[in-house]
């Protein structure tokens, strides 16, 4: 039995789902201003008497 | 066990953060010597005015001590005494607080001293009184229906 040969020329591109690469930014990001507001704090805390 | 290289690197950043904190922190209560304003320091709350140095409100010269100066302040529903006080700029003070009836609370505000000040103890930090300026103290415990008219003023002057 012949095939129904499939004529898809354009293959739609799927982004490989296990890139972390986003997570990899939100993780950062999260982490820097976790920091900035340390640092700022602490930074109050030894500037005031 | 099969690890993500970016996990390895968000991991190693977390660990690393979280070490560096508590770090500080440690630094700060055991080589410092930061502790929390309640010295455990009991007091008679029945007898505050009697018993030193609440029996002398204000600031006082102190010698051979690692402070300069002593500033005394007793509390009650709804005042500080001293209700103003001038300290020199620059001077080392401890600063001696206690309540004589509720939980009252102590803040300079703009500053580090701030304490809580519970009946039957005493509470104290000390610090360096390094810019010049007038200073609000107020309380920060709601203490009352007059809470909100409770302050004291603390100027610091060359």
């Amino acid at each position: 039995m012949a095939k129904a040969e499939l004529k898809t020329k354009h293959q739609t591109e799927i982004e490989d789902s296990s890139s972390l690469k986003g997570t990899l930014a939100s993780v950062f990001i999260l982490g820097l201003f976790i920091i900035v507001s340390w640092v700022s704090v602490y930074y109050l805390f030894v500037d005031r008497f | 066990m099969h690890m993500h290289k970016f996990e390895k690197i968000w991991l190693t950043f977390g660990i690393g953060c979280l070490v560096v904190f508590l770090t500080v922190v440690g630094v700060s209560a055991f080589y410092l010597g930061n502790k929390p304003a309640s010295c455990l320091t009991t007091i008679n709350p029945e007898k505050v005015d009697t018993t030193k140095p609440f029996d002398k409100p204000g600031l006082h010269k102190v010698e051979g001590k690692e402070w300069d100066y002593e500033l005394v302040f007793v509390a009650s529903a709804f005042s500080y005494n001293p209700a103003k006080v001038e300290v020199p700029l620059g001077a080392k003070v401890k600063v001696i607080a206690t309540t004589k009836d509720v939980v009252h609370g102590f803040e300079m505000a703009g500053t580090n001293i701030n304490m809580m000040l519970e009946p039957g103890y005493v509470s104290e930090y000390t610090t360096t009184f390094d810019k010049a300026g007038e200073f609000l103290v107020v309380c920060n415990e709601y203490c009352g229906t007059g809470h909100h008219l409770m302050f004291s003023k603390i100027e610091v002057v060359k």
